[in-house]
């Protein structure tokens, strides 16, 4: 009788039964309709153009229980998207009993998870390997934890540092480097390049690891010497992270263009960890 | 030529995703069609194939109403006013610090907004950074060891530059109308962005600790940067009675200048 709203279909056009009633029924009717694949690695992320974004099944005719698409598909990836996607997947294998429980796993699990998932993009971006002139392989499974993790550090470690005007400097690190990446990608899609939103945002997270480091070291050892080196070369590393990246990403007529703002946000990151005192 | 963009047989299958057209296929196409397209701004989405493309709407029928307004949150439609290469921007930047080189005739057929985005941020960057070195440089020749490092620079460099750079050319865009001249406010974004460039090299030299010489360093930057924005008003108005607005332009950007020096090279 309700007419498909958004993500509920009926599946009997007038049934007395509640929606979760009928749905419940039909997946123990059918044992092995397993509704979502197991979750050993990510669900499929988006790695092609944007253009054919995954639009979830809502606006299709209902479907056999095996494909019902209760799951909240990737399409909110707006915030942190790994916990809460592996979070809502389980809710539609595990509230049925039949697929892995990704919800009632202890806690340690996901968050293990998590971190391999960051240890192992971080040696795909930030270190040398054999991947990682090759785009499509080199974060093709990105997250948004890791980048988060090394944005906050970032800022904690230069308000630690700073004498005075604690809170404003962490402001206007996480100002910068949070808004800064969402223009770079920006950037690179207005000057007619071809990447995929959050992964950019993703790999230019990535890329502030040799940062935080040397944010780190600074902060530990206050000699403006040492400062300067350690910037310097953190600043090179984290460069040579995101060039491949950026430049593979747009017209090599434009690859200037697009690479020049990466280069900016970084150096000013490294003056301000030079700069606090 | 001018409706090609409009007219690419891929706009009509809506809902199906055009092809990608590649940018060098059109040297000069972009030219052309960019005179009638970027008069109005924003322009309306789809305007062009280049790069990125988000799927049509599947609906029919109300696409006029929906190119007013949507075309302002789709990055599609600020596309074409960043179809510049590494050279083209060079090019311009370096015939901005020259006031005689006839800067407006080279943005007249594509005016871009990557040179005044990026333009402006870099000099609040370079404002904030070396703002506060030059005034560490002074401080430290007058023996005192209290400097610390004002992160409240960035803000007002932000606030500043990005102020500037968007309500001054927009408020001499309605002052010319109103007085029956016919700008582009996309152009005069575009020519007000690339004159502030000549200040990323002068707060470079700010640096010199020596008080007398910055104020002769921001007097000159101050200087050719007025003359490039009235050479380049009196180009694109060509009225003579304009002057009082030329005028007034000039006279602001050197009050820029002074408030820059004051402000962040104390």
């Amino acid at each position: 009788m309700s007419q498909n709203h958004g993500d509920t279909i009926p599946l009997n056009a007038s049934s007395a039964q509640s929606d979760m009633d009928e749905i419940e029924s039909l997946i123990y009717a059918a044992p092995s309709a397993t509704v979502l694949p197991a979750r050993p690695t990510s669900p499929p992320r988006a790695s092609i153009p944007v253009s054919t974004s995954p639009l979830p099944a809502p606006a299709k005719p209902p479907l056999p229980a095996s494909s019902i698409p209760i799951f909240v598909p990737q399409a909110p990836p707006a915030s942190s998207a790994a916990p809460p996607a592996s979070v809502s997947v389980a809710i539609a294998s595990d509230g049925f009993g039949s697929a892995p429980n990704t919800l009632t796993e202890p806690v340690w699990d996901t968050v293990k998870r998590d971190l391999a998932r960051i240890v192992s993009n971080l040696k795909l971006v930030v270190f040398p390997n054999p991947n990682r002139e090759d785009p499509g392989k080199a974060l093709r499974d990105w997250d948004l934890w890791g980048p988060f993790f090394f944005i906050v550090f970032l800022g904690l470690t230069l308000s630690w540092s700073a004498s005075v005007k604690k809170s404003e400097v962490f402001a206007v690190a996480f100002a910068v480097l949070a808004a800064g990446a969402i223009i770079l990608t920006l950037n690179v899609l207005l000057l007619g390049g071809h990447i995929i939103f959050f992964q950019s945002l993703s790999l230019l997270g990535y890329c502030l690891f040799p940062l935080d480091v040397g944010a780190l070291i600074c902060m530990l050892k206050d000699s403006v010497i040492l400062k300067i080196i350690v910037v310097t070369v953190t600043l090179a590393w984290s460069s040579w992270a995101a060039y491949p990246f950026m430049s593979a990403a747009v017209n090599p007529r434009r690859k200037a263009l697009a690479l020049y703002p990466v280069f900016l946000m970084y150096i000013s990151v490294g003056f301000l960890i030079i700069a606090i005192d | 030529m001018d409706e090609g963009y409009a007219n690419l047989p891929t706009s009509h299958l809506l809902g199906s995703v055009p092809a990608v057209t590649p940018e060098e296929r059109k040297p000069a196409g972009p030219a052309e069609a960019a005179t009638s397209r970027l008069q109005q701004f924003p322009p309306a989405p789809g305007a062009t194939g280049g790069g990125y493309q988000p799927p049509g709407s599947p609906l029919d029928g109300d696409v006029e109403t929906q190119t007013n307004w949507k075309g302002y949150f789709n990055v599609a439609s600020y596309a074409p006013y960043f179809n510049v290469d590494t050279d083209v921007v060079v090019d311009r930047l370096i015939s901005s610090v020259y006031p005689m080189d006839g800067f407006f005739r080279k943005i007249d057929a594509n005016p871009d907004m990557y040179g005044p985005l990026w333009i402006t941020t870099t000099l609040i960057f370079m404002l904030a950074a070396f703002g506060n070195f030059a005034t560490y440089l002074m401080q430290r020749k007058t023996d005192l060891n209290i400097w610390n490092f004002d992160v409240g620079y960035f803000n007002w460099a932000a606030t500043v530059m990005y102020g500037y750079a968007i309500v001054v050319p927009a408020a001499f865009f309605f002052l010319f109308q109103y007085f029956g001249s016919r700008p582009s406010l996309v152009r005069f974004w575009c020519m007000w962005g690339y004159s502030l460039f000549i200040f990323i090299p002068a707060s470079i030299l700010l640096l010199i600790p020596v008080e007398f010489l910055r104020w002769v360093i921001i007097a000159g930057a101050g200087g050719a940067s007025s003359w490039f924005i009235a050479l380049n008003l009196k180009e694109c108005t060509e009225g003579a009675d304009m002057m009082v607005l030329i005028a007034s332009a000039s006279v602001l950007q050197f009050a820029l200048a002074l408030f820059i020096k004051v402000f962040f090279f104390a």
